[in-house]
């Protein structure tokens, strides 16, 4: 039959056709699964994979209680593609771009015109800044907005809560590094590094479960503990800034520190600055002076003096000697007090009281002068204090054979010998604890993020003068409270106080010049000393002499004492007479 | 041994073979569970089949759930962070010093102690000087533009509004006082009343008292 012939053929045909398409399939199929399936799923591997930035941040700076002092915090910098910019709908209204700025600059508080402008500029750019450090807060609010232009990218900023109390310091943290201070200097404490990870995500952004892959663990950086008590230390520096600008002076600082073991509580720069916003600040007020800085400290080095040479036996606070008008170190060479030029019969403690220049240097002169400079050296001049702070200063004292028939007296009133105020304040904390240093400390440890504590290396206090030396020099100390012209501004109601004023020429290039530092050191309560204060104010302008800073030191220390719930004394004072 | 002591036993009686229907009855007992192992089998392997895809769609619901959850997770730790940098603001010595001026505080820096142990009294108490206190320096040269978070403003405005309102009341209550004292009699004894009618504490009395030690 040709029907059934025809049908015939055309089943061959069809099976033919059949069979080869079935054969394409198949081959292709092996293709795919078989001939390339590694290549394929690599590349599809690819496309499904992202990487992504684990976030590791860097640690905080804490004072002794706990408080931040610089932290990392979270910013967003808001970005567009000007490409993509337009009009928009939102819930059936539609946004134009003039609206879409000016919801922006509303909650950013920016200026709608220069976010126009941003994107304006080049419209064909691919990308723009519009706002950067946005926080988290205004983050949520433009999130709010449903703008499907804007883009926000997350940002580590460092901020310092306190503002300047403590800006000297930490120090700042730069764009890319730390410029200052702590934050520098414990950099490989506080630094964070970031890790990374790969996953896959699936069409809608999702990760595929299971597919994580951590490529690098991020560390976070460990917390620095300051032995700071910054309530204190804004006290501190706001009681320079008040009596600094009224004194007109160029700068001042001032230094708290515990005696028991060498704690700085408060170590105050003035003027500042704000770590937050320093791109305009002067370079000048952005570092610590009192560590930095090195002086002539003047008489306040008398105490130090009077007490080395009580150790060594050359004199005693009742000690009976005539202080001249002039000393002659050698003819035509004079050395003389300040405003005296009588004879006058003191006592070593009436030395100290007066401050007189000639009654010290006869002193002096039963010391060698070798001696003076290994004791000058063991109260730790001449060498970085315990702190080892960021491009700290080691000050200079003059090796025994540099120190000249001038300078031997001179050193005993503070000249020719140049110090910081931390190491003025460390040899005050020696008198002040029984003729032993202990080392300043400013960063009390580390804390890793895994908080293990990492204490900061401690130096073996040093016993310098005898406790009996220390303590006969600060009965005459107590003298100047009590019973000098100054005692009405220094007296602490209901405490012994032991203090010493200094006055010291700002040498120049010709010589002593008219400028001066002024300060005084200081501890209380006197009987047994918990607390040693310094204040120091650089070339004040009102008034030249020491007697300006005494307001200043009377406030910080009566404000310390406070602070501390110090108990009032309750001995009285039994001190050396001055005349004889 | 019981299996050959049955079949000694039941030999000498069955003499006839009767092997056929014996085989037909095992083929048909064995033809009967091979059809249901294939059908526990394939059941067993749907059922396993089921369960991974159940499992594998629940384990793809929980990516969905662990990503709300980290993003929820953000977002708590985006609040603490706001909340945190509010509160670092708000203990920063500055504020306080200003909040406390603004109240009308003033620091003393002459305080006396009473000893528990005998009820002494130490130091010297000197009265607070009024004109020391409120003012806050400025520590920089004055080039930074950073101005404090709005928290800071908002609590100043708050303090500042119920301070007044403070001051409004005690005006009131001395008028009042005064107003008793001119009405009634040289002998009256509302002079102590007002004292009851004190306006509550600031802050509704929840800051706790010091400690002393």
């Amino acid at each position: 039959m040709p029907h059934q012939r025809v049908s015939s053929r055309r089943m061959g045909v069809a099976l033919v056709v059949v069979f080869l398409m079935a054969g394409l399939l198949v081959s292709r199929l092996v293709d795919v699964q078989v001939v390339r399936a590694d290549e394929l799923k690599e590349q599809s591997a690819d496309i499904r994979t992202t990487s992504e930035v684990i976030w590791a941040s860097r640690g905080s700076i804490v004072d002794s209680f706990g408080n931040d002092l610089a932290r990392h915090v979270d910013r967003y910098d808001i970005s567009t593609d000007p490409r993509k910019v337009g009009d928009f709908r939102r819930d059936g209204e539609v946004v134009t771009v003039a609206g879409a700025m000016a919801e922006i600059a509303a909650i950013t508080e920016t200026n709608p015109d220069e976010l126009l402008y941003a994107v304006n500029k080049d419209t064909t750019a691919h990308f723009t800044y519009l706002v950067k450090g946005v926080s988290p807060e205004d983050r949520q609010l433009l999130r709010e907005l449903r703008n499907p232009w804007l883009q926000m990218d997350l940002v580590r900023e460092r901020t310092y809560p306190f503002g300047p109390v403590t800006a000297n310091l930490t120090g700042m943290l730069g764009r890319d590094e730390p410029l200052a201070g702590i934050e520098r200097k414990y950099d490989s404490c506080l630094g964070a590094i970031n890790g990374s990870a790969t996953y896959q995500r699936g069409a809608d952004g999702i990760r595929l479960p299971g597919t994580t892959q951590v490529v690098e663990q991020p560390i976070h950086g460990g917390d620095v503990t300051l032995t700071i008590d910054s309530d204190l230390q804004w006290y501190v520096l706001q009681t320079l800034a008040e009596h600094g600008s009224n004194l007109g002076a160029q700068y001042g600082s001032a230094m708290v520190v515990r005696v028991d073991d060498g704690h700085i509580l408060a170590a105050a720069d003035w003027p500042t600055f704000d770590p937050n916003d320093f791109s305009q600040a002067p370079v000048e007020f952005m570092g610590a002076r009192s560590f930095s800085s090195p002086y002539e400290p003047g008489s306040i080095m008398k105490s130090i003096g009077i007490a080395m040479l009580i150790d060594a036996g050359y004199t005693y606070a009742e000690d009976k000697i005539v202080a001249p008008g002039f000393y002659e170190v050698y003819p035509g060479r004079f050395i003389k007090n300040f405003l005296v030029a009588d004879d006058r019969q003191l006592t070593t403690a009436g030395v100290l009281h007066t401050s007189s220049n000639t009654g010290i240097s006869v002193l002096a002169d039963r010391m060698p002068k070798e001696a003076a400079t290994r004791y000058f050296q063991k109260f730790g001049f001449g060498e970085v204090t315990g702190v080892e702070f960021l491009g700290e200063s080691a000050g200079q004292v003059l090796s025994a054979d540099q120190v000249d028939v001038v300078t031997r007296y001179n050193q005993f009133f503070g000249q020719g010998i140049s110090v910081t105020a931390a190491q003025m304040a460390s040899s005050y904390q020696t008198l002040a604890n029984d003729g032993v240093r202990v080392p300043l400390r400013l960063v009390d440890g580390c804390r890793t993020s895994e908080g293990e504590v990492v204490a900061a290396p401690t130096a073996e206090p040093v016993q310098v003068v005898s406790a009996s030396a220390a303590q006969q020099t600060i009965r005459m100390m107590e003298t100047i409270v009590s019973q000098g012209p100054l005692r009405n501004t220094l007296e602490i109601p209901g405490y012994r106080v032991a203090a010493k004023t200094g006055t010291a020429e700002i040498a120049t290039s010709q010589g002593y010049g008219d400028d001066r530092v002024i300060s005084l050191a200081g501890m209380a309560p006197a009987e047994d000393p918990e607390y040693v204060v310094l204040v120091s104010f650089y070339k004040p302008q009102t008034s030249r002499v020491s007697t300006a800073a005494a307001p200043a030191f009377h406030e910080i220390l009566s404000h310390v004492l406070k602070h501390y719930r110090v108990a009032p004394s309750t001995e009285p004072a039994v001190l050396p007479p001055l005349t004889w | 041994m019981t299996a050959l002591a049955i079949s000694s036993a039941g030999a000498p009686r069955a003499k006839k073979l009767q092997v056929a229907p014996s085989t037909r009855q095992k083929t048909a007992t064995n033809a009967v569970p091979k059809l249901r192992y294939i059908v526990v089998l394939l059941a067993g392997i749907f059922a396993i089949l089921g369960g991974q895809l159940l499992l594998s769609i629940a384990v793809s619901g929980g990516a969905y759930e662990i990503a709300s959850l980290k993003s929820d997770l953000r977002g708590s730790h985006q609040q603490q962070q706001i909340v945190g940098e509010e509160i670092s603001a708000l203990v920063a010595p500055d504020t306080l010093a200003t909040l406390a001026g603004s109240m009308g505080m003033v620091p003393d820096n002459n305080p006396a102690y009473i000893r528990v142990s005998d009820g002494a009294i130490v130091g010297e108490a000197q009265p607070a000087e009024a004109s020391s206190g409120g003012q806050v320096y400025a520590t920089t040269a004055g080039t930074e533009t950073i101005t404090p978070p709005a928290i800071v403003e908002d609590v100043f405005t708050t303090i500042s509004y119920q301070a007044a309102l403070e001051a409004d009341a005690e005006d009131v209550l001395a008028a009042q006082a005064l107003e008793d004292l001119t009405l009634e009699d040289a002998t009256a004894t509302t002079v102590g009343a007002p004292a009851s009618d004190a306006p509550a504490p600031r802050f509704g009395g929840s800051i706790p008292s010091p400690v002393t030690r």
